[in-house]
């Protein structure tokens, strides 16, 4: 989906009001959706809940809202999106630029496409499409910033992930294998019939495919191998090549795929193991069960991935149509509550429901964010292992990770305080709470938590957060109690630290 | 009440990441630590809060030793650290890549020591370093993550599901706080996956809370938080309730410092700092039983380099540096640690066309302690010759659950086969008990 980036000239000016209304209208009765699936499908389809958006998918119910995020093209670029990606011209450049530019090794090119991963994840109304682009840059895994593809990660974002993420798994895989990022991580580049290098022929058929429970042998991944040496990337330009010479020819079996492999240009043969690679009954399997596992539960129920695998081959391997399965389904329905947030999602929606918009100083928010979460081990791309970072709570129930994100929270609360300085513009945390005061402190916690959670905290929760305050549900709210005042930064990070927020 | 702005919040609000201050009275933690043995332990933390004055670790009798183990992630290639020099097939199958003989540093008639492991061989000499050749799982898949999987569940062919080192910290007697930690990561390991709660932190100094700027803040969150947490699902309850049972001291320790001991300079580097903080932690006496360390990077197909420079060499000087630093820094505490050395596999036997190798299967493990059998090569070398490789790949002759056993038994007074059901019975004296 490649977008024109017009770079911004103005010079900086604080951005319009906040959108976050602080009480969302109520929604239509037509729709039919209720607000605790709304909030279901808000905290799973997308990258953070707000009261806004459980609003606008009950306002059109579910369904239609699951449709319309299916078409991304048709949902325009936000204005956030589109002044901060501005910042970042460096991400149109092609592989054989960045090279000539660079020569040798920079984290630029990364780093630019970890913080516009970032800004998407935050300010794009294509949600359920940014989501997808994190799914599958955790499953054909290129690493940034430091990496053997440190020229090309950013292509491999614009012309495979994202032009593919709702597209046909067979398109985004030939695009992935073929891609110089992809060759150069998984060691293809130097891979010869004379000395192959079985990194990528391994990992497309245990990662990328069928996985290891298709019982393929050795012999199977030596003529994975074999299938493609000749892939390979241009010495200068860095830019993807073929080499006929180094590509091994004569019949090659791998599992149930076979091929004769006479001809020394091997691109045919590429493309045809890597369709029957992406059209396997083990592949949909595979892909079935981790979109199952990424939306569903972390265990998900066999009958919905067979559903799901069987969706896949039905659609000669589009996701969209597997997605609408999903979200239709029973399973997920009643799988409310059940998913746990990872440290670099929890980071992005604390964002997105404290209503931050982009600043003057966008890169040095995002420096700092980032390196937070991965103070509490996620940044993105930035797993140092092929298989992507896991999406099931237990990988992620560390105490430093939990630390890690309370004071992610806590520093987002100190960023609204910034008001002399500001890196981004965070709108004041007064206007979290509605202009007319509440009567109790009891009543300023509901609100918050209404406006923070979407939902209320049980009796016990409302008055332990009291207590925090030195008071109880039942005392008096007034505009000079520190709970408005100098305290309100840190009763925002301790709502956010709740095991509701942490919950996808 | 607390309706006017403290001092502390005010500086707070300006917005610095890093501002840090200490609230804790330096001599009060170096007291209350010094003072610890194995047993029952108090620290004496932020003397200036009646909230939080001193934490009991519940460490029940457990007398073993620390038990480290260092994971080199990616696969380790064991032929390139400790090489068999006699093997004359070596050389042969890695003519660029291979580590010539008279580059070695001896270790006996049989291998000799990667040139950029040398800040290791006083150790070996001081026999307080053992290596075990030709170990490995014994069902290998050759998958990276399959490998890792079953290394650290250490339970092939049974149905357990927990990890290793859950199972050998639940089997202790009552466990603390910091009885299974991970270091250098927020997340733990699999080997810790299971019912025994453990900890994960990135360094000691930086497993502190924002925002609770002095005990009473720190009380005023800590009784928050978990009353936010209480009822919640495991996976929120559970790291909730360790860091905060943690963090307290964590941040004493922070405000108190921490000077290597012996001379010890650690390199930098994220292995030396966590091995740094596991030595800082089993001098404090928090009640450390099993620590893991990572050390990644390690799955070189491509440009392994040579064997005076490039990546294995940088990265096996960063490995010997770091740990040669933990052994002086431990000094006699390393009496009561035992660190061992695991990756998911070895390497090929034959170099590939990128000057790097491929996933293979036996593997060399390095053992490090004061009670190690050390100044020797262990295990049975099955041979590099055609007849004698499996795949391609250096046979496993050791079962690698044999080495943990023994270091289980031995060094931590456990029922090994509590621990890793169907454990082989061969040991191979690695390890000694305590006179």
């Amino acid at each position: 989906m490649p977008e024109v980036i017009t770079r911004r000239t103005a010079p900086w000016s604080p951005p319009a009001p906040p959108v976050e209304p602080p009480t969302p209208p109520p929604p239509p009765p037509s729709s039919g959706t209720t607000r605790a699936q709304a909030l279901h499908l808000a905290r799973r389809a997308t990258w953070g809940a707000t009261p806004r958006l459980v609003a606008d998918i009950r306002a059109v119910g579910a369904q239609a809202w699951v449709d319309a995020q299916l078409d991304p093209a048709r949902i325009p670029l936000t204005a956030d999106e589109r002044t901060v990606l501005a910042e970042y011209p460096r991400l149109s450049m092609s592989v054989a630029a960045v090279r000539e530019r660079y020569g040798s090794d920079t984290g630029d090119l990364g780093t630019d496409s970890i913080h516009a991963y970032t800004a998407r994840a935050i300010w794009s109304e294509r949600q359920l499409f940014e989501v997808m682009a994190d799914f599958w840059t955790n499953h054909l895994v290129v690493t940034a910033p430091w990496g053997p593809a440190w020229d090309s990660v950013h292509r491999f974002q614009e012309d495979v992930v994202r032009r593919h993420a709702l597209g046909r798994y067979a398109d985004l895989l030939v695009a992935a294998v073929t891609h110089p990022a992809l060759l150069k991580q998984l060691d293809n580049t130097s891979s010869t019939r004379w000395s192959p290098n079985e990194n990528l022929g391994r990992e497309l058929l245990e990662l990328h495919t069928v996985g290891v429970e298709a019982g393929y042998t050795e012999a199977d991944v030596r003529h994975s191998t074999l299938v493609l040496t000749g892939l390979t990337t241009h010495r200068q330009t860095g830019e993807a090549a073929y080499e006929p010479d180094w590509h091994h020819t004569g019949r090659l079996t791998v599992l149930d795929w076979r091929h004769a492999n006479t001809a020394a240009d091997g691109s045919a043969v590429v493309r045809d193991y890597l369709l029957h690679l992406a059209r396997h009954p083990r592949t949909a399997r595979r892909i079935a069960t981790k979109l199952a596992v990424r939306f569903v539960g972390d265990s998900p129920p066999a009958a919905l991935v067979d559903r799901l695998a069987a969706a896949y081959l039905a659609a000669d391997t589009r996701i969209a149509p597997v997605l609408r399965t999903l979200f239709a389904s029973e399973e997920f329905a009643g799988a409310g509550g059940t998913k746990t947030k990872r440290p670099f999602e929890n980071a992005v929606s604390t964002a997105r429901v404290l209503g931050i918009r982009p600043g003057p100083a966008n890169r040095r928010w995002f420096d700092e964010v980032l390196w937070l979460s991965s103070l509490a081990g996620h940044k993105p791309m930035g797993w140092p292992a092929p298989n992507g970072y896991p999406d099931v709570a237990a990988a992620w129930a560390g105490a430093g990770a939990t630390l890690g994100v309370w004071n992610l929270h806590m520093q987002q609360g100190w960023q609204s305080t910034r008001t002399d300085d500001p890196w981004v513009t965070v709108p004041p945390f007064r206007g979290l709470l509605p202009a007319a005061l509440p009567a109790t402190h009891g009543e300023y916690v509901d609100a918050l938590a209404s406006r923070l959670l979407v939902g209320p905290l049980s009796t016990a929760k409302r008055a332990a957060v009291c207590a925090f305050l030195d008071r109880t549900p039942a005392s008096p709210l007034r505009a000079t109690d520190a709970a408005v005042g100098w305290r309100l930064p840190y009763v925002v990070a301790l709502l956010l630290d709740t095991p509701e927020f942490a919950t996808r | 009440m607390t309706d006017t702005v403290p001092a502390e919040a005010r500086v707070r609000a300006c917005g610095c990441p890093e501002y840090e201050r200490s609230t804790v009275d330096r001599r009060a933690v170096l007291g209350g630590l010094a003072a610890l043995g194995a047993g029952a332990a108090t620290v004496a933390l932020a003397p200036r809060a009646d909230a939080t004055t001193s934490l009991t670790f519940a460490d029940g009798t457990y007398t073993g030793d620390t038990l480290v183990v260092l994971s080199f992630r990616g696969g380790f290639d064991g032929l390139s650290a400790v090489v068999p020099v006699a093997d004359p097939a070596y050389l042969t199958l890695r003519p660029t890549i291979g580590i010539p003989t008279s580059r070695t540093l001896q270790l006996d008639a049989r291998f000799g020591l990667h040139p950029a492991l040398a800040p290791l061989l006083p150790w070996y000499t001081a026999k307080k370093l053992a290596f075990v050749h030709a170990l490995g799982l014994p069902n290998p898949t050759r998958s990276h993550f399959t490998d890792m999987a079953e290394l650290e569940r250490a339970a092939p062919g049974s149905s357990l599901r927990s990890g290793w080192l859950d199972r050998m910290v639940g089997a202790t007697d009552r466990p603390g706080t910091f009885a299974g930690t991970a270091l250098g990561t927020a997340s733990a390991p699999a080997s810790f996956a299971g019912p025994t709660l453990e900890l994960a932190m990135r360094s000691v100094d930086r497993f502190t809370l924002s925002g609770a700027w002095d005990a009473t803040e720190e009380a005023r969150w800590s009784t928050a938080l978990r009353a936010l947490h209480a009822g919640a699902a495991p996976q929120h309850a559970g790291p909730a309730t360790t860091a905060l049972d943690a963090v307290a001291t964590t941040t004493a320790m922070k405000n108190a410092g921490y000077s290597p001991a012996h001379g010890a300079v650690y390199p930098s580097g994220d292995l030396a700092a966590s091995l740094r903080d596991v030595a800082r932690l089993v001098k404090t006496g928090v009640g450390l039983r099993a620590a893991t360390v990572d050390s990644g990077n390690w799955d070189m197909h491509e440009g392994l380099g040579r064997s005076d420079r490039g990546w294995m060499f940088d990265q096996l000087g960063q490995v010997a540096a770091a740990l040669a630093a933990f052994m002086t820094d431990l000094g006699p505490a390393a009496d009561r640690v035992t660190l061992v050395t695991l990756s998911e596999f070895g390497r090929r036997a034959a170099e590939n066309g990128s000057g790097g190798t491929d996933h293979g299967h036996g593997n060399v493990s390095m053992v490090l302690g004061g009670k190690v059998n050390g100044g020797r090569v262990y295990g049975t070398w099955p041979g590099l010759g055609a007849g004698q490789l499996q795949q391609g790949d250096l046979a496993a002759t050791t079962d690698f659950r044999s080495l943990l056993g023994e270091i289980l038994e031995r060094r931590c007074g456990l029922t090994a086969s509590t621990v890793l059901p169907g454990l082989p019975s061969a040991r191979l004296g690695v390890v000694r008990r305590d006179a």
